[in-house]
């Protein structure tokens, strides 16, 4: 659902695709714009239906119809460029070439990952971060296989907008991103200082680091729509409102991430040393 | 030599009743647990079985209604609008939604062709029992699947299935919820719109 349907030509043609997104870019500001001005605020219910406001309240999305015309955009974007590049890539590439694809862009989302297990004071989480970039790296040939989660050290989601949770800092009103899809204030901070995480970020101005920027980041878009596609079908078949499923689905879907990590709290004794007495079974 | 011998079946007796005390003393959580084993295991049974998909959606349907309170998440997906709605909207809208959710359940029949269904731990959680369950398809990461059983001392009913931390009945209530403030909080067009997305889903 983070699509990006923009970065589809750009492995071979970095310009193109510069090009291409930045076109895509003031398009869609120039939409957005438009969108704001034409579309405006939710307008809250009258005060004397209490049941109404509280659901408005829970809805939590004073922008709704803004959002709105976004999603009615992304939806078409993603009709004509990227649904249909996924299912050419699910019908071009058999399923353990994609797991490899799948498998080598996670790995390269580790020094992120870690980062932010860090930050949120994980301290087996992001020992599982480490050991599976070290065991991946190698054994499994710059990530292609993912060894590591056989070795006992499985993947977890993790991010800056997670690590913001952890600090305190609610989401906020719901947010639905040109390009980019659901989010809100706090992920959408979070997606910015994940950038600014990422070493690739930073070494973008050697040769060849920008095809390779462009590349990744149109596999990943590629990878995450072929992993969605029939999720997302089904969704649009069963629901009447798409939008509000997608809306209720993406936060539901964050909170258990952030509840899952939480209550992570896995002792950090290793297992050679005495242990503590193991604590009651719940 | 004997009397080692009675000490040791004395030991192997009490051992047997210290283990087989917590059957008789069953908690709601165990209980829980227990009914949606027995559920998994029919729906489980009937999806891998042969048939057609009609077929299947016959002998589905009771099994449903024996094991979830349809009526309850019916009601719970309507929302405030359920008191809104006149006892002929309420009774059109419930028998629609019990002819969604089968649909719903038999259009996944194909996917869940091989499925395996891992029974966890339960827990209580409000006033209800929530059952934690893997659920492992070929080719998919495995799922955690909870269950949250309602009554489960008396006549035990799943009122949500909540998969991988989204539950289905809170995302079916925004769904419902986000069609009728755009249609004038008209319940009429609602039970429209079920009746053609019914219609869709059979074509």
């Amino acid at each position: 659902m983070h699509a990006e349907p923009s970065t589809l030509s750009a492995p071979a043609a970095a310009n193109v695709g510069t090009a291409v997104l930045a076109k895509t870019w003031r398009w869609c500001i120039f939409a957005g714009l438009l969108a704001v001005v034409l579309a405006g605020c939710a307008t809250p219910p009258p005060a004397d239906d209490p049941e109404a406001v509280a659901d408005f309240k829970q809805t939590n999305d004073p922008l709704e119809p803004t959002n709105r015309v976004f999603y009615t955009i992304n939806n078409g974007l993603d009709t004509v460029i990227l649904k249909p590049a996924a299912q050419a890539y699910r019908f071009i590439l058999p399923s353990p070439v994609r797991n490899g694809v799948h498998n080598a862009l996670t790995n390269l989302g580790s020094p992120v990952a870690l980062t932010n297990d860090v930050l949120q004071a994980r301290p087996r989480r992001a020992g599982d971060t480490a050991m599976r970039f070290l065991i991946n790296s190698t054994v499994g040939v710059l990530g292609v296989f993912d060894v590591a989660t056989d070795w006992g050290y499985p993947v977890h989601d993790t991010d800056f907008g997670m690590t913001l949770a952890n600090w305190g800092v609610s989401e906020g009103p719901f947010l639905y991103l040109p390009v980019l899809g659901p989010s809100n204030p706090r992920d959408t901070v979070g997606f910015g200082m994940d950038m600014a995480f990422d070493p690739f970020t930073w070494v973008g101005h050697t040769p060849g680091m920008q095809e390779f920027g462009w590349a990744r980041t149109g596999l990943n878009a590629l990878d995450a729509r072929e992993r969605y596609l029939d999720p997302i079908d089904q969704i649009k078949k069963t629901a009447l409102d798409p939008y509000a499923t997608f809306r209720s689905l993406y936060r539901q879907h964050r909170q258990g991430e952030i509840t899952k990590m939480r209550n992570d709290d896995r002792a950090t004794i290793p297992v050679w040393f005495p242990q503590p007495a193991a604590p009651a079974a719940r | 030599m004997i009397t080692r011998r009675i000490f040791l079946a004395g030991m192997t007796g009490t051992l047997l009743a210290g283990m087989s005390v917590p059957a008789f003393a069953q908690s709601n959580g165990d209980r829980a647990a227990a009914f949606v084993k027995s559920t998994g295991d029919q729906i489980v049974a009937v999806m891998r079985g042969a048939g057609t998909t009609d077929q299947k959606r016959k002998v589905l349907g009771p099994i449903i209604d024996a094991s979830i309170d349809v009526d309850g998440v019916a009601r719970f997906c309507l929302g405030r609008f359920w008191r809104t709605a006149t006892p002929d909207q309420q009774k059109r809208y419930t028998d629609l939604f019990h002819q969604v959710l089968i649909g719903n359940i038999t259009s996944k029949l194909g996917e869940y062709q091989d499925v395996r269904l891992t029974i966890g731990r339960s827990q209580p959680r409000d006033d209800n029992d929530v059952v934690a369950t893997t659920l492992e398809r070929p080719n998919n990461p495995p799922t955690i699947v909870e269950w949250v059983v309602a009554d489960a001392g008396k006549s035990p009913k799943v009122i949500d299935v909540i998969a991988e931390g989204t539950s289905l009945r809170l995302t079916q209530r925004s769904d419902y919820a986000a069609y009728l403030t755009q249609h004038n909080s008209d319940v009429d067009a609602l039970i429209k719109a079920m009746h053609q997305q019914l219609a869709d889903g059979k074509s």
